[in-house]
């Protein structure tokens, strides 16, 4: 098991090197990072001066080489925007985007698998259908559309819930968090939904197609045959086997759902990793752009690693493997 | 027990009395589309760096209201006697916002770290050949040639406290690297910085040892950047926050029909105008004209300039809330020439007429760039200015992409014509004249916005006159001779002044400055 995790984390390394390297080779079509941080009346030569001092004229394989070199010694380096380091930028969003997205897997899941197992059980209702039909929309509808449209309602006609921001946060050591004050749950519901809403309704129906296609086997028909009850034939029996699909998939796209909650962030002002990431694009912040991008390489990582583990816990038969 | 209640009820009876008939106090919530990169007054000459700090630190001279020029820390200014440059009284008594006082060492250091290649605001200096410290409250600014507009052109050099700066290595602004004067400052100005987080909100509180009369009635401003302009006026309309800069176009209707709100418009100092490859051999992205550069001859510009149907453009995209343009500057910054007020009117077949004339019956087709989000509906002035000049034959090929790739593009040449919008820094004519007229000219730095390299020897030639010239009305005639050459070669098509779209609750009062800047000590909380 150790050996396994192990393994891992240093595959993780290559991920991270390779995804480096994509990003600094498409760095050069972003933009020009010194008109960025100039104003119009410096002067040609100052700007070349500036560009010389950031090592902008080096070729692509040496800038690429010192980025690695530096972030393998722990130098993460200095944003061209605001000359902060991009470290400490970093980590400083790092709990609003995972909190987040934490809370938008939870309302996912939440809703999602009772959803998925409603409508598998009853797969003509009334109630079914309508549950099929809204989520559809909900997943045809672009994000930001969702968003804005929240914010429309809960926000400016029903004035319930915050615009935008964190609303209240706690700072534990250097984790900021919203967890612990009423202001900070109130503005997480808006944008967690909206990040949520496409994992809910992938959850939903991946649970109901494997609901339906477990509660159609054998050993279900035996298990009702003998009476055992619905609910633990339902959730124990049938659920539990939907289960390894659906973590895969879910795992999966919990990793999307940190890196691809940039327009969410953008939409409710959220200051995360997405936001940030945004922002640096605009000013062509390479030092900001090259680190976010390996930062989402690892999360992928991570995250693949943790559903890998989860497996083995859900699925006894993996676990005889392992010891063999 | 009972004499408590009372009491306390009696304490918080006259509170409230006092909240409601002075309205002394308020908390005050704000926003904008970018926040500031830094607090350093010295390291990024941008706009929404030196509006923000323009609350925190201050210049010898400051604008005011109506963006006229007035004394600050320096309470007087006249030129010197014998040479060239301007002396400076400073004010006395005044005090940064930890305790120090300001004196004449506080402006000889500031210059120097503003002036050093760290800096980004050094342009600002370079007519500056000397600074001399006279005594504790004189300091003189000796400069190369006479300088008429120099104090008016550091109205944004904001002044730092020497022992505060060093003893905080911060003496140079930060490049590559953060330093103490990134996060924190000291300034003399209105507002002290309590707590800054970059991106996400920025807290100031009134410096209460600040030399002048506060005219504002705000404790606590809260600052926070909204890059997505819907959030923003959902953030506005749900109350969140007070005020916001600037709105879309197409939200001030929603923004005006609601209780409670109101729309702030202006003038922006910024002209939108069209550039030309001037000195181009050739059309980069012509499909029919490969060997020449149809844009050279000033007869086929006039014709561009002529097929701009303006009223169309201000009627359709701008809700008519724009000013067309006959030159580069608005007519109320300094040195507009009221000699030249007349713009090529739009007309077609005159415009068809001189392409024929130029040997081009047919027109010809040509590569058009535009930003797409660097000014008010760039992209679609862009795409109906297309429209038009195709309707003569002048067969433009639209791309447009983001500012951040546009610039270099630019400079590279990358185009037969081009959008730029150009906002004078020292609000006088000078300052078009100097970037986006003269002469392409690194050495003496001029002419750095001249894409095209629009060059002609007389405005070369009459630009260090203009810029040296003492009698307005010697100064005017010159400046009147350069618009009126520009204007017959049509060096540019200017079309017309940026509106400037502000919205904020209605019981909040603010001052809308020509130059977008924001400044707190305007701002009345009713």
């Amino acid at each position: 098991m150790f050996y396994f995790i192990l393994k891992r984390l240093v595959q993780s390394v290559f991920v991270m090197l390779a995804v480096a390297f994509l990003a600094f080779s498409l760095f050069r079509f972003v933009g020009d990072p010194i008109t960025q941080m100039t104003g119009v009346e410096t002067s040609v030569e100052d700007q070349s001066r500036l560009r010389q001092e950031l090592g902008l004229n080096d070729p692509f394989v040496l800038q690429f080489t010192r980025f690695t070199s530096d972030m393998l010694q722990g130098d993460f380096g200095f944003s061209f925007r605001t000359r902060q380091p991009v470290a400490q930028m970093i980590t400083s969003r790092i709990p609003a985007t995972l909190e987040l997205g934490i809370v938008a897997l939870i309302i996912s899941l939440f809703v999602g698998i009772p959803a998925g197992v409603y409508t598998a059980l009853r797969p003509r209702g009334v109630v079914t259908q309508a549950i099929l039909m809204t989520t559809l929309v909900g997943v045809s509808i672009p994000t930001f559309v969702i968003g804005i449209m929240l914010i429309f309602l809960f926000g400016v006609q029903l004035g319930w819930l915050p615009t935008f921001g964190r609303g209240g946060t706690v700072q534990i050591g250097s984790w900021e968090s919203s967890f612990f004050t009423l202001e900070g749950w109130r503005a997480l519901i808006l944008p967690a939904f909206t990040l949520g809403v496409y994992q809910l309704t992938l959850t939903m129906r991946l649970v109901r197609a494997e609901m339906m296609d477990v509660m159609r086997s054998d050993y279900i028909r035996f298990a009702t045959a003998r009476g055992v009850p619905m609910g633990r034939l339902y959730f124990r029996h049938a659920l539990a086997n939907t289960m390894v699909p659906v973590i895969t998939i879910i795992g999966l796209q919990f990793g999307g759902v940190i890196a691809f909650s940039i327009v969410t962030e953008s939409v409710f002002q959220w200051p995360g990793m997405g936001l940030l990431f945004l922002e640096s694009i605009r000013f062509v912040d390479i030092p900001v752009m090259g680190v976010y991008l390996v930062v989402i390489a690892f999360f992928f990582v991570v995250v693949n690693l943790i559903v890998d583990l989860l497996y083995v816990a859900i699925d006894p038969r993996l676990r005889v493997k392992d010891v063999s | 027990m009972k004499k408590n209640v009372l009491r306390n009820s009696a304490v918080l009876g006259t509170a409230l009395l006092f909240s409601a008939m002075g309205a002394s106090a308020a908390t005050f919530k704000w926003a904008s589309n970018t926040d500031p990169q830094t607090m350093d007054p010295h390291a990024v000459n941008s706009a929404p760096v030196l509006s923000f700090l323009n609350n925190i630190y201050e210049g010898l001279v400051r604008r005011g209201e109506d963006m006229s020029v007035e004394p600050s820390l320096a309470t007087s200014w006249e030129p010197l006697k014998g040479e060239n440059g301007w002396r400076f009284h400073l004010r006395q008594n005044v005090s940064f916002q930890n305790g120090a006082s300001f004196n004449a060492e506080d402006v000889m250091f500031s210059y120097q770290r503003a002036s050093n290649e760290a800096a980004d605001v050094r342009s600002w200096f370079s007519p500056v050949s000397q600074v001399r410290i006279v005594d504790e409250y004189t300091v003189d600014f000796v400069t190369k040639a006479p300088n008429p507009l120099f104090p008016d052109s550091i109205a944004n050099f904001m002044i730092l406290d020497k022992q505060w700066a060093q003893s905080n290595n911060a003496a140079l602004p930060a490049r590559d690297a953060e330093n103490f004067a990134s996060m924190n400052v000291n300034g003399t100005g209105p507002f002290v910085l309590s707590s800054r987080d970059p991106g996400v909100k920025t807290i100031l509180t009134p410096h209460s040892g600040w030399w002048d009369t506060a005219n504002h009635n705000v404790t606590e401003a809260i600052f926070t950047p909204i890059g997505n302009p819907a959030t923003g006026i959902a953030a506005l309309l749900s109350g969140e926050i007070d005020f916001i800069q600037p709105i879309p176009l197409q939200d001030v209707a929603q923004v005006e029909k609601r209780d409670g709100f109101k729309v702030l418009e202006g003038e922006e100092t910024r002209v939108i105008m069209f550039g030309f490859g001037h000195e181009h051999d050739k059309l980069l992205y012509s499909s029919d004209v490969s060997d020449a550069n149809p844009f050279s001859d000033p007869r086929v510009r006039l014709a561009a300039a002529h097929s701009i149907d303006i009223k169309s453009i201000d009627r359709v995209l701008f809700r008519g809330k724009i000013e067309a343009a006959s030159q580069l500057v608005p007519a109320d910054i300094s040195g507009f020439s009221k000699k030249n007020t007349d713009r090529p009117a739009y007309d077609p077949d005159k415009a068809r007429a001189l392409l024929k004339e130029a040997g081009y019956p047919n027109g010809f087709s040509f590569g058009l760039k535009c930003p797409n989000d660097r000014y008010i509906n760039d992209e679609a002035l862009c795409r109906a200015a297309a429209s038009m000049f195709s309707a003569v034959g002048l067969k433009a090929q639209l791309s447009t992409g983001p500012v951040r790739d546009y610039w270099p593009q630019l400079r590279k040449d990358d185009f037969d014509m081009y959008l730029l919008g150009w906002s004078p820094g020292t609000f006088d004519m000078e300052h078009p004249i100097r970037f986006l007229m003269h002469s392409q000219d690194n050495d003496k730095k001029l002419g750095s916005w001249n894409f095209g390299n629009y060059s002609n020897a007389r405005v070369d030639e009459l630009l260090p006159n203009i810029q040296q010239e003492i009698d307005p009305t010697v100064r005017q005639t010159m400046i009147d001779e350069v618009v009126s050459i520009t204007q017959k070669e049509v060096a540019y098509i200017p079309l017309y002044t940026q509106p400037l779209i502000w919205a904020a609750k209605d019981n909040v009062q603010m001052t809308q400055r020509a130059d977008n800047f924001f400044l707190l000590r305007w701002v009345k909380v009713n």
